[in-house]
């Protein structure tokens, strides 16, 4: 099963926009990254992948979970390094990798005539991506990000989640019923009469 | 704390210290009777209490092998993750989100109200509201439930349940209201008001939700009745030439075996481990496993028919500030036949912190790339429900061994099979566009459609029946072959209704303990 975009949701025109902005996002995003990994003493001195597979994975871990507008580039980075590390620590997991990475690029080459990276348009990127979501490198890859960036304390507050409260004696005078587009609740008293009546 | 001998003999043995158990030891510490707990996972306190969803999963789940089975989609995406549980002192009542909620009359009596549903093994309980009402009153007394039982008021409505609320008013509904909760809204039992701290399903580090941990375990420990052993995983139950209970063996930390004697054996390890234990247990005089002459144990395993649904709302809404199941709709518990299936549902406002939202939102292999991360952008403008309904009982969802695969004490791994019935599919697409329908009257412009999670409530595996031939136990919980031999978990239900277990396991263990007690005074067992 999988998640149901409902009836109501945005307008065509609206995710037409917001796909030409993240074309433009990620396509300006793939110039930084490379050009960040030319001059990165850390990417450059992987043990286990290739520039060309480096440039890759860093790709991929934006194409995974691509939030252009929410976070940095730095984040996806890190990401990467901790698949690269792992990797170099396990010689199985540094091959999966590897020729994972490899298959990638020669599917490219095969339906877009480039190498993944180079692929501009991002829902193509993602097309591709899912011809190997069932794979093991993949998904090792893929839960690596969702680590780095849902169960990532640095990156909670930009995506709106601020995390544990008792240490801050919860959110009772920290907002926990602070919206005004809908009315109150009841108040205590309604609250006592509901359950004395 | 007491400590009984090994070759006691007089002592009542507990299985699992959770809501079934724990409430039982308590309950029969008070009146003076003696008991050992068994509990397979480790000692917790207050202080291990993380406001960390996935830290919490991973120092206190149960997470022993299992595997998904069936036709649910879970057997592709959790294939060892069937439930959600907790394996330590207190059990899932750490976990739990507190919603106590009474079944309805009807909800006893599914087979009178239903009739025959082709492909579904649907009962009457030996019991009813009527019979259990009383109990009920004291299960809400002794855990805090707000409500008029106890005259505390329901919590305050946080931000998430405010959305819903207003989507339901719009909507013309009237039966919406942030209760009855096991949460203090006020100081009570010694436990402080909630502080809207949220997490609660990781536990609350407070102690303002009810939870075995803090309250009936150290309570039965303190009458000096009642000793509690962790980290002493439950093998086997043994029996004695008349077929009568008489010990278990279990293992400790380090994987030596005991054998505990004893006078009456009550199982209360959650609806897995409770039939896994008496299959576990078969012997030449029990073939099958014991106390299953019906070939009832492990089968009719219910969890509820579920989903979730998370709309995006105009504004923020930070629907993790508070409570976490901040609030209940009642609206759609009623059986019409005409709406496509049998029996009622709740929606219960549930918020989930980002990384289980990240998880759980679309589970699986696929659950990435741009649909996914651009829904997830919207997350502090959610606001959603748990979806729960009536799962029909049906022998093929069922607890069976797998023949060759053994866990870390060498017992077969269970498999957990179900597979939803077409009342579940109608139900479920009834559920979801209710839901979508409320949201969108408050403005909501993506509703998000979530499949079930990994099973919290966990049911009917080893039932009761009034006819020993199509039940496990009788109306107290007692085995219909061994009369020293009880369960004292949700595996005794015969039904699973709408609303979540806890109130109605914890109401059954208190009338079950007095039973015992009876029973013992009567020297009956
Ligand atoms: C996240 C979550 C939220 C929930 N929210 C709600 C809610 O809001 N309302 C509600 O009504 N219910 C809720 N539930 C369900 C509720 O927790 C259970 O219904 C209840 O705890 C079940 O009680 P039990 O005694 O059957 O089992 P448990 O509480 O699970 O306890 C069983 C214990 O037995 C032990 N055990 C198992 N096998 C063995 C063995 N072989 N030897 C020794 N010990 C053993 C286990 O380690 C465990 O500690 C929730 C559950 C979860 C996980
Ligand atoms: S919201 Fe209330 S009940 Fe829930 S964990 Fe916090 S204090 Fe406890």
């Amino acid at each position: 099963m999988s998640i149901r975009f409902h009836r109501l949701g945005k307008s065509d025109e609206d995710r037409m926009a917001m796909s030409r902005r993240m074309f433009l996002m990620t396509t300006t995003m793939a110039g930084i990254t490379t050009n960040a990994m030319l001059s990165s003493a850390a990417f450059a001195a992987s043990e286990v992948l290739t520039e060309a597979q480096s440039t890759s994975l860093l790709r991929m871990v934006q194409d995974i979970y691509p939030h252009p507008d929410f976070l940095h580039l730095s984040h996806y980075e890190a990401i990467a390094m901790t698949v690269m590390t792992n990797a170099e620590a396990d010689a199985d997991m540094a091959k999966g990798l590897t020729d994972g990475l490899d298959q990638i690029d020669a599917k490219a080459q095969e339906l877009f005539g480039v190498p993944y990276a180079k692929i501009e348009d991002p829902d193509a990127r993602e097309g591709l991506l899912r011809h190997f979501q069932h794979e093991g490198f993949f998904q090792g890859v893929r839960w690596t990000a969702y680590f780095g960036i849902y169960d990532n304390k640095d990156v909670w507050p930009l995506l709106g989640y601020e995390g544990s409260s008792a240490e801050h004696g919860g959110y009772i005078d920290r907002g926990f019923s602070d919206i005004t587009f809908v009315p109150e609740g009841p108040t205590l008293e309604e609250r006592m009469a509901d359950v004395q009546s | 704390m007491a400590q009984f001998d090994l070759n006691d003999d007089s002592v009542v043995v507990i299985i699992g210290s959770g809501a079934g158990g724990g409430t039982l030891a308590n309950e029969l510490a008070q009146k003076g009777v003696k008991s050992v707990v068994l509990e397979a996972g480790k000692r917790f306190d207050l202080g291990d209490i993380e406001n960390d969803e996935w830290a919490m999963f991973q120092k206190i789940s149960w997470l022993d092998k299992r595997y998904s089975g069936g036709g649910w989609h879970g057997a592709v995406n959790h294939p060892t993750l069937p439930t959600w549980l907790v394996k330590g002192y207190g059990g899932s009542t750490i976990h739990w989100a507190g919603v106590a909620l009474r079944f309805k009359d009807f909800e006893f009596k599914t087979r009178s109200t239903y009739g025959e549903i082709d492909g579904a093994n649907v009962e009457d309980w030996p019991v009813d509201l009527e019979e259990m009402t009383p109990w009920y009153e004291k299960a809400e007394l002794k855990m805090g439930v707000t409500g008029k039982t106890t005259g505390m008021p329901h919590l305050p409505w946080n931000n998430g349940f405010r959305v819903l609320a207003e989507g339901c008013r719009r909507t013309g509904r009237s039966d919406y209201r942030s209760g009855p909760m096991a949460i203090n809204s006020v100081e009570r039992d010694d436990r402080p008001a909630c502080q809207q701290i949220g997490f609660c399903m990781q536990g609350c580090a407070i102690g303002a939700k009810w939870s075995t941990m803090y309250t009936e375990l150290p309570r039965a420990e303190d009458t000096g009745n009642c000793e509690v052993r962790t980290d002493a995983m439950v093998l086997k139950i043994e029996h004695d030439d008349q077929g009568k209970a008489n010990a278990v063996v279990y293992a400790d930390k380090d994987g030596n075996q005991h054998r505990q004697k004893a006078r009456v054996v009550c199982v209360a390890g959650n609806s897995i481990e409770s039939p896994r234990m008496l299959l576990n247990s078969a012997s030449n005089m029990f073939p099958d496993g014991l106390a299953n002459s019906s070939g009832q144990v492990g089968k009719n395993y219910m969890n509820h028919t579920t989903g979730g649904v998370y709309a995006v709302l105009p504004e923020k809404v930070h629907m993790y500030r508070g409570t976490s199941v901040a609030g209940i709709v009642g609206d759609e518990v009623y059986h019409d036949a005409g709406r496509g299936f049998s029996g009622g549902y709740y929606l219960e406002f549930l918020s989930l912190g980002l990384p289980f939202m990240a998880a759980f939102l679309e589970p699986g292999n696929t659950g990435w790339g741009r649909s996914v991360a651009g829904a997830l952008e919207n997350y502090d403008r959610m606001s959603g429900v748990w979806v729960l309904g009536e799962d029909l009982a049906q022998e093929r969802n069922a607890i069976t061994l797998h023949d060759s695969e053994v866990d870390q004490y060498g017992l077969s791994v269970p498999i957990i099979s179900k597979t939803p019935h077409n009342n579940d599919y109608e139900m479920t697409a009834h559920m979801y566009e209710t839901s979508a329908q409320i949201y969108e009257a408050v403005g909501a412009t993506d509703v998000y459609e979530l499949p079930a999670y990994p099973a919290t409530h966990n049911m009917g595996t080893n039932r009761m029946h009034a006819d020993p031939s199509k039940g496990v136990v009788n109306a107290y919980g007692q085995a219909h072959d061994i009369d020293n031999l009880f369960v004292s978990d949700g595996s005794q239900f015969t039904s699973s209704a709408a609303c979540n277990p806890t109130l109605t396991i914890v109401a059954l263990a208190i009338r079950q303990a007095e039973y015992i007690a009876q029973e013992m005074n009567a020297q009956n067992i």
